[in-house]
């Protein structure tokens, strides 16, 4: 008798936990849910008043208007070749930071998080000094001029979302073992070929998480692309040199549309690199 | 075990003192006024308020940039008692867009147009026309949102001059500080800017005063009480103080013309500012 009651006393108890933890795990999720809505609807709402602030038909005069054409073209086309080269650099330099050790590796980490600490604007003042210096001033004869031209817009760009894509593409690396290199040299690759063919289709979330972080910075770019190119319309007039000038002008309906403007092609190029970067690779 | 209560508490320290800061920003018991200014006039604004808080004990919290930035600023937010742009035009436009009430409007110093050059005059610029000298670099401020950009097309049209100093126009400076800072970072050999830029920065910059028949028109730094002040004795208390004897000192200290008889010294046949 005492043993049957003992029985559903323990499994009255055990009842009891697996309620608990289920309501554990029902809070736990709901607290994740919770904070992801909360940023979402937060930002959204944002946006939402700032539309309000504006009308179609200023928003329909901004679109068609010869300057902000122009704005938008180049915003795309300087985001696009500053994320090429930032791929380009911070790929191989990821990888370095990622599998070897040198002496001093903590202090180039260091350097390598400099850029994202400092302001654009002084990033961008930082390059402006730097072309006048002797070096600098050689560069700009021999190379191209990069003060207040077009080619300043991807150099400052660049010189922002660089940092941002080695720190990101240094994590993915790290979360790939060495020993699948490992193996594939023993196979026979060398260092380059099972870098390609194994190590990178591995870093494809990562790479691709990179590229559309380096690419949304880099149309966005306003502090450091205004203070080296200049803000000279239908010339170095990126869209969000374009809000400013709005601004600037005290035009905000203006200024609403062009943000308006760039919101949605943000949102149009985002979603068509996750679109077109597809299904990452299983193990 | 140790370590992880150590980050525990570290945890809580931290989240309790981001708490703290935030209720700490409750509103002070001191008097202010909210005053948005031309970047402009910066140095004059930054003594003039601590000056005005010894006398009165009102605390002026300045808000400094592009005049038509701070404009907008006071539209979006709905707020601000003094605005204080750089020149004429943008109060001519405050009081079009109803952010100030037009009868408060006074003026503080006039602004005469000048060409700036690097300290030394290495490029030997001594007039409009060497503007048009190849291999010189010219920056002047956006002519469509500075309001120094547009004096300089202005005055270049004015002395048919354009056609020939747009070729070396390198630039368009988004603000009357950026204007200034493309002589002082050595940017450009000249920009057409206020003639106390020189004043702003003595070592750096030198101004090249522009044969007075050419000015077309100056401007003026004005100051007017906003519509949506929620202190205007305040706010009118500090704007008096600025017109007043000592406030004008503060201008001329800083290299600024605060009447209008010496500005016509300077442009005997300019429009002068109105409201």
């Amino acid at each position: 008798m005492a043993y049957i009651k003992g029985f559903r006393r323990r499994r009255g108890f055990i009842k009891k936990i697996r309620l608990q933890i289920g309501l554990g795990n029902r809070v736990f999720k709901l607290a994740i849910i919770g904070s992801l809505t909360f940023f979402v609807l937060f930002f959204l709402s944002i946006i939402v008043s700032m539309a309000c602030y504006t009308d179609l038909q200023r928003l329909i005069s901004a679109l068609v208007s010869d300057e902000i054409i122009f704005a938008i073209k180049l915003s795309v086309i300087t985001a696009t070749v500053a994320t090429v080269f930032c791929v380009i650099i911070a790929v191989p330099a990821a990888y370095a930071m990622s599998r070897l050790k040198f002496r001093g590796k903590d202090t180039v980490d260091t350097i390598l998080d400099l850029p994202i600490v400092m302001p654009p604007i002084s990033l961008g003042a930082a390059l402006l000094v730097f072309f006048n210096t002797p070096v600098g001033v050689a560069i700009e004869s021999n190379l191209t001029r990069f003060v207040f031209e077009q080619p300043g817009l991807v150099l400052a760009q660049f010189t922002v979302i660089s940092a941002l894509a080695i720190r990101l593409m240094k994590a993915t690396f790290d979360g790939i073992s060495p020993r699948y290199e490992d193996v594939a040299r023993t196979l026979g690759y060398t260092k380059l070929q099972a870098f390609f063919k194994v190590t990178l289709p591995l870093a494809r979330n990562g790479l691709v998480a990179a590229i559309i972080l380096a690419w949304a910075r880099a149309i966005g770019e306003y502090g450091a692309s205004v203070t080296l190119a200049g803000a000279t319309r239908m010339k170095t007039e990126t869209l969000p040199i374009a809000i400013f000038l709005s601004l600037a002008t005290a035009n905000v309906e203006e200024a609403v549309a062009v943000f308006l403007i760039l919101i949605s092609i943000a949102i149009a190029v985002l979603l068509l690199m996750r679109k077109v970067a597809g299904r990452p690779p299983m193990i | 075990m140790r370590g992880k209560l150590l980050a525990a508490m570290l945890c809580v320290i931290i989240v309790g003192l981001a708490l703290v800061w935030t209720s700490m920003q409750a509103p002070q018991q001191q008097r202010t006024v909210a005053a948005f200014c031309g970047a402009a006039s910066k140095p004059v604004l930054e003594e003039a308020t601590e000056i005005f808080e010894k006398n009165t004990g009102v605390r002026v919290e300045l808000n400094l940039g592009g005049s038509g930035t701070m404009l907008s600023q006071m539209k979006m937010a709905k707020t601000g008692d003094l605005y204080i742009p750089g020149s004429h035009d943008y109060m001519i436009r405050a009081v079009s867009d109803g952010v100030v009430y037009p009868e408060t409007i006074k003026t503080f110093a006039y602004l005469i147009p000048a060409i700036i050059v690097q300290k030394g005059n290495p490029k030997n610029i001594k007039s409009l026309e060497d503007l048009a000298k190849p291999g010189i670099k010219v920056g002047i401020g956006d002519p469509e949102s500075v309001c120094v950009g547009e004096y300089a097309v202005d005055i270049l049209n004015h002395t048919n001059l354009l056609k020939e100093v747009e070729e070396n126009i390198v630039v368009h400076a988004a603000s009357c500080d950026a204007t200034a800072a493309l002589i002082t970072m050595g940017s450009v050999d000249a920009i057409i800017g206020w003639s106390v830029f020189e004043s702003w920065n003595p070592d750096k910059a030198e101004a090249v005063l522009i044969n007075p028949e050419s000015i077309p028109k100056i401007s003026c730094i004005p100051g007017a009480i906003s519509t949506y002040s929620k202190n205007r004795a305040d706010a009118e208390k500090f704007l008096n103080f600025l017109g007043s004897s000592e406030g004008r000192k503060i201008f001329e200290k800083y290299g600024y013309i605060t009447t209008l008889e010496d500005a016509k010294k300077y442009a005997p046949s300019a429009e002068t500012p109105k409201f």
